[in-house]
């Protein structure tokens, strides 16, 4: 009995390596593999068809009037509006997330994964993260317009009483900002141990080790969630509305950089919700046109930031 | 390597320094601005400079309130901007009340308002020092209609015109139905026992929410329904093809804006009461005049008196928007323009700043 075990143990283990491998045993396998098919095909569809159609309904705006619709104002027409007013309050709300947000989430990851000492404080920081990632964006909003529109008004904008893009834009930060330093810390922490403790072998300091090795290797990881933090911000309406955004008709008055800033502004995503509850049909082809054009703003910065990443994995 | 780290620093420095210049920017010219804005015209502001030419108007307007004032004022907005390019507008329409908070906190110098100024509201402007003048524009009106062969049907009490299109009256299909509606509101009159054909105005058009928030919203909230009308009808954004409707069914009920539906011909406009048994009213220039017609609000822009008197800007700008070409506007847009004797008083109201007090 003992001396025949061995060739049964093989095969037995034979039997195992066809039943594992011989797919139309694995029922339950193929289920899986069928819902994950599913799962992606829908997604894809969803999107196809989204896309579709919003080219489609907006296909006449964006063919004979592209460039007008990019540099004209907000108006009462829908033949004579345009987005130059909204794409440079979101071009704005994005150079805040990426200088304000960016910097400030990156620091505190890195303060948290390699500065803070590990215990229930840590925990505690990070588990309310991880929850103000899931606060909906008009919390945000409300918090904006109490700190920044009214708190800090003669900051924000005294003219225009705090309504401004960097009330916005600073609104919109602090919203991504937990997004940047959940992503950060994850790709900190996914940095494999024994780079930092090669740095430490050879006698550098700590801010040396994370500068130079622990930074640049979980940078392809920082960058996407930049992408992630971005695209968010541009596409929030919510806590616009609540910080003033302007919906109806604006002028843009000085163009100087400092102070056009503490102007009254408008955002992409405010002008088309705005203009999908306009009535007719040339409204909806506007915003349809609205909608591909900020599709298009999203999509070139994730592009920028995508390669990016690819610059930092190529030197890892 | 090292010198992009640098670039990236020497970035952030002058962010931030820019940042800080303009914070500092700021606060000296709000010192310099608030006397100006308080105490003497807008130009002054302009005189300063002594290239500036002391005829452009300079300054700072914000109108808010009604969405649905809003087209007219973004329509006058458009016209005074393309003649005034110095000027800053801004124009908003995130309701009447939400407008009035605003007002009342001082922040914008025009509020638009779909409906009267509310006791309360007034007082909210009083104890922080606003006044407001009081100037209606225009009337926002709604025709019911029917086809010239009905003669079963003269006039709708609001009770029975919210049983024919009210969220609760979703797929009947004759008058007669909605006579059980109609009865548990109070209503003791009833429909004739005829097939409703029922054509009206689009979700999203203006009329359709003019509609809802005069009509419907009288009951909704009590009957425990949404604020809409019932999905089961012929809905068009073309008054002409609702007129259409209107004449291809004899027993047919529609509903457009006033200042089509006074052009239209070969239909039978209804009288409207207000409520079941009161007085059934026609709709006419008069009547929609004076808001006796219940289907029909007056549409206001009230002005903050002490901005209109320091801002040059925005006193330049009202006398635009009553200007014969800026209130024409009001037509343009799809509202009832005001009578002849209404405009001369409005803009005599304005003229002499009569402040409004309730």
């Amino acid at each position: 009995m003992a001396l025949s075990q061995p060739r049964q143990a093989a095969s037995l283990a034979a039997d195992l390596v066809s039943d594992i491998t011989r797919n139309e045993r694995d029922l339950s396998g193929k289920a899986f593999r069928i819902a994950l098919l599913a799962g992606i095909i829908t997604a894809f569809v969803v999107l196809v068809v989204l896309i579709v159609d919003v080219i489609n309904v907006g296909s006449p705006v964006l063919s004979e009037r592209l460039g007008d619709l990019l540099s004209s104002t907000l108006g009462s027409k829908p033949e004579t509006s345009g987005l130059s007013q909204a794409l440079r309050g979101s071009f704005y709300i994005g150079v805040f997330v990426l200088l304000v947000a960016v910097p400030l989430g990156v620091s505190a990851a890195i303060f948290l994964e390699e500065y803070a000492r590990q215990g229930r404080l840590t925990r505690f920081i990070d588990i309310n993260i991880r929850n103000l990632a899931g606060v909906p964006s008009v919390v945000y909003g409300i918090l904006g317009l109490t700190v920044f529109v009214q708190a800090l008004r003669a900051f924000t904008g005294p003219d225009s009483n705090g309504r401004s893009v960097i009330s916005a834009g600073l609104t919109l930060s602090i919203l991504v900002l937990p997004i940047i330093i959940i992503t950060s810390a994850e790709a900190i922490r996914a940095v494999p141990n024994g780079i930092r403790e090669a740095g430490y072998g050879v006698g550098a300091t700590r801010w040396e080790v994370v500068k130079s090795h622990v930074l640049p290797y979980a940078a392809p990881g920082i960058l996407t969630g930049t992408v992630l933090a971005l695209a968010r911000a541009l596409g929030e309406a919510a806590p616009l509305i609540l910080v003033g955004a302007t919906t109806g008709f604006l002028t843009s008055g000085s163009s100087y950089l400092p102070s056009s800033l503490q102007e009254r502004f408008t955002a992409l995503p405010i002008v088309i919700s705005t203009w999908s509850g306009r009535p007719g049909e040339d409204w909806r082809a506007s915003t349809a046109a609205a909608i591909v054009i900020m599709l298009a703003v999203v999509l070139v910065a994730n592009a920028g930031a995508i390669l990016l990443r690819n610059h930092y994995e190529k030197k890892r | 390597m090292k010198s992009r780290r640098a670039k990236f620093v020497a970035g952030l420095t002058a962010l931030v320094l820019v940042t800080a210049a303009c914070g500092s920017d700021d606060s000296s010219s709000t010192d310099t601005d608030t006397p100006a804005t308080t105490a003497a015209p807008a130009t002054t502001a302009g005189g300063s400079d002594t290239t500036a030419a002391p005829a452009a108007l300079e300054g700072t307007i914000v109108v808010s309130g009604s969405s649905t004032v809003e087209p007219i004022s973004i329509a006058v907005a458009e016209e005074f901007a393309a003649v005034n390019p110095d000027v800053n507008i801004s124009v908003d329409g995130p309701g009447t009340g939400d407008g009035f908070k605003l007002f009342c906190a001082g922040e914008t110098d025009i509020n638009d308002a779909s409906s009267k100024v509310k006791p309360a509201q007034l007082e909210e402007c009083a104890a922080n020092g606003i006044e407001m003048i009081e100037l209606k524009v225009g009337n926002d009106g709604i025709t019911m209609m029917t086809n010239t062969a009905n003669s079963a049907v003269e006039c709708l009490s609001f009770e029975q015109i919210y049983a024919l299109t009210g969220p609760e009256s979703q797929g009947i299909s004759s008058w007669a139905q909605a006579n059980a509606v109609a009865a548990e509101l109070g209503e003791t009159g009833t429909l004739p026992d005829a097939p409703l054909s029922l054509v009206g105005p689009g979700e999203e058009s203006g009329t359709f929410s003019s509609f809802v928030e005069i009509v419907i919203e009288e009951f909704n909230e009590d009957r425990g329904q949404d604020a809409t009308t019932r999905p089961d009808y012929q809905a068009s954004a073309d008054d002409n093809i609702i007129i259409q409707g209107i004449q291809g069914s004899d027993t047919s009920l529609g509903w457009v804006g006033f200042a089509f539906a006074k052009e239209a011909t070969d239909v039978k406009v209804l009288q409207v009461s207000e409520e079941a048994g009161g007085e059934c009213v026609t709709p006419t220039d008069e009547t929609i005049g004076n808001n006796t017609y219940p289907i029909s609000r007056p549409l206001f822009i009230y002005v903050n008196k002490a901005k209109a008197e320091s801002n040059a800007a925005l006193a330049a700008f009202v006398d635009y928007y009553l200007s014969n070409d800026g209130i024409a506007n009001v037509a343009e847009v799809g509202y009832v323009s005001l009578s002849d004797a209404d405009l001369a008083s409005l803009r005599d109201t304005w003229s002499t700043r009569t402040v409004f007090a309730g």
